[in-house]
């Protein structure tokens, strides 16, 4: 079995870990405060859905690189009745 | 968990906070991002001027990349927009700074570890140590390194490429009203740090100077826009395809199903193979040519498996035993 270096650190020590705990706990606050401002954005993001779906109408959606394709309204998606999440 | 979906996150407005590791007191330092269980991480480092160290190792990967002022390694000099990736016991000389430096610093697969060595580790796989100024010694390249590709208009200089997970690290930049009428997905995680302007994503807004993000597989991004043009430092965790489309409200487990009806539809003898019974490998099928790979610390690290060596879920503190 092929050993790395990564196999031989030593086990988290106190000060380690206590650097851990406190990062942790700042990134889940600052995780919520993520979700809670693109929750906020969601009236900006509606209206800006509608523009990209009328876009890709008009001007076409881009399949590959620079290769564009205009979407027939029949193939538009419709809105679930789910929340809309952006941030998971 | 591995890391969470930031994004966006713009980091600017952020104090740092002193730095109390071994091998980085006197810095200071933000965290962009963190892997909640293995210690994994980007940060933002401030080396203030008179900022020394000792030549020494870690235990992790490194990725290092001056955004801003000198750092003085080895018989190295760093300056503005300099990239390393040093790998996980590789000796770096020492350190210091004479006039102050900022930089993004990312540890791999753990949690920043420094121990001073005058030379490198037994184990280190030192071929993959590279260290050069990414805006002056790599040429540009246009940003259809893959198909289906984003559109004209961006750029890209591939700074780090891990042969067996194909992960990349590259600087990219988007031009001036550059614009992709698309939604984007990914099987792996993707990362980002705005080194300067802004760009826009349908679902996040701006992300403008200072902004980062790390975002899990099979989240949606995209349309994208770009009005003054933006420099950025990306990285993916494993290969890059992108899977467009144009339904906003499709979510990551939706997007999964349609990435393995790709799978399904375009590679349907491993598909099968991998679907069927008795060929259930949680830690991946033997492979002839890299035969040990189930073991390498990056392959581990996508499929949430500890380090070899480390029991899973045993990498906690341990309690302080008494000496008697």
């Amino acid at each position: 079995m092929a050993q790395r270096v990564q196999d031989k650190k030593p086990k988290r020590n106190k000060t380690a870990q206590a650097w851990m705990d406190e990062n942790v706990a700042e990134q889940k606050i600052r995780h919520r405060a993520i979700v809670k401002e693109m929750e906020e954005l969601e009236p900006k993001r509606k209206k800006w859905i509608r523009d990209f779906l009328k876009t890709i109408q008009t001007r076409g959606f881009n399949v590959d690189g620079d290769l564009l394709r205009k979407i027939p309204k029949a193939e538009i998606p419709k809105e679930p009745k789910r929340k809309h999440r952006v941030v998971w | 968990m591995a890391r969470p979906h930031i994004e966006p996150y713009v980091e600017l407005d952020a104090p740092f906070k002193k730095f109390d590791l071994n091998g980085f007191k006197g810095s200071h330092y933000k965290v962009l991002s963190l892997d909640t269980d293995t210690g994994a991480c980007t940060l933002k480092v401030r080396f203030d001027g008179g900022f020394k160290r000792k030549a020494g190792m870690s235990y992790s990967d490194m990725e290092f990349f001056v955004l801003n002022g000198g750092v003085k390694v080895g018989n190295e000099v760093w300056g503005e927009g300099h990239y390393a990736f040093v790998p996980a016991g590789q000796h770096l000389g020492a350190m210091s700074v004479p006039k102050g430096a900022e930089a993004l610093v990312m540890f791999n697969d753990s949690e920043p570890s420094f121990v001073e060595s005058d030379r490198n580790h037994q184990l280190a796989l030192t071929e993959s140590f590279n260290s050069f100024n990414a805006y002056n010694d790599a040429p540009w390249g246009p940003g259809n390194l893959v198909s289906p590709s984003v559109a004209t208009g961006v750029g890209i200089k591939i700074l780090h490429y891990d042969v067996l997970t194909q992960a990349i690290t590259f600087l990219y930049y988007m031009s001036p009203e550059f614009q992709q009428n698309n939604i984007s997905y990914h099987d792996c995680a993707e990362e980002s740090y705005h080194i300067w302007g802004a760009s826009w994503m349908m679902q996040f807004g701006d992300l403008p100077t200072g902004g980062y993000f790390w975002r899990p597989p099979y989240i949606d991004h995209g349309a994208f826009k770009c009005k003054l043009g933006c420099i950025a430092v990306g990285r993916t965790d494993s290969k890059l395809h992108n899977y467009f489309h144009f339904n906003p409200w499709a979510n990551p487990d939706e997007n999964k199903m349609r990435a393995a009806a790709h799978l399904y539809r375009q590679r349907p003898q491993l598909y099968e193979w991998a679907a069927s019974d008795g060929h259930n490998h949680p830690h991946g099928p033997p492979d002839f040519e890299h035969q040990h790979y189930h073991d390498d610390a990056q392959v581990r690290h996508l499929h949430n498996h500890a380090p070899v060596g480390v029991k899973e879920g045993t990498q906690k503190a341990p309690k302080k035993k008494s000496r008697r």
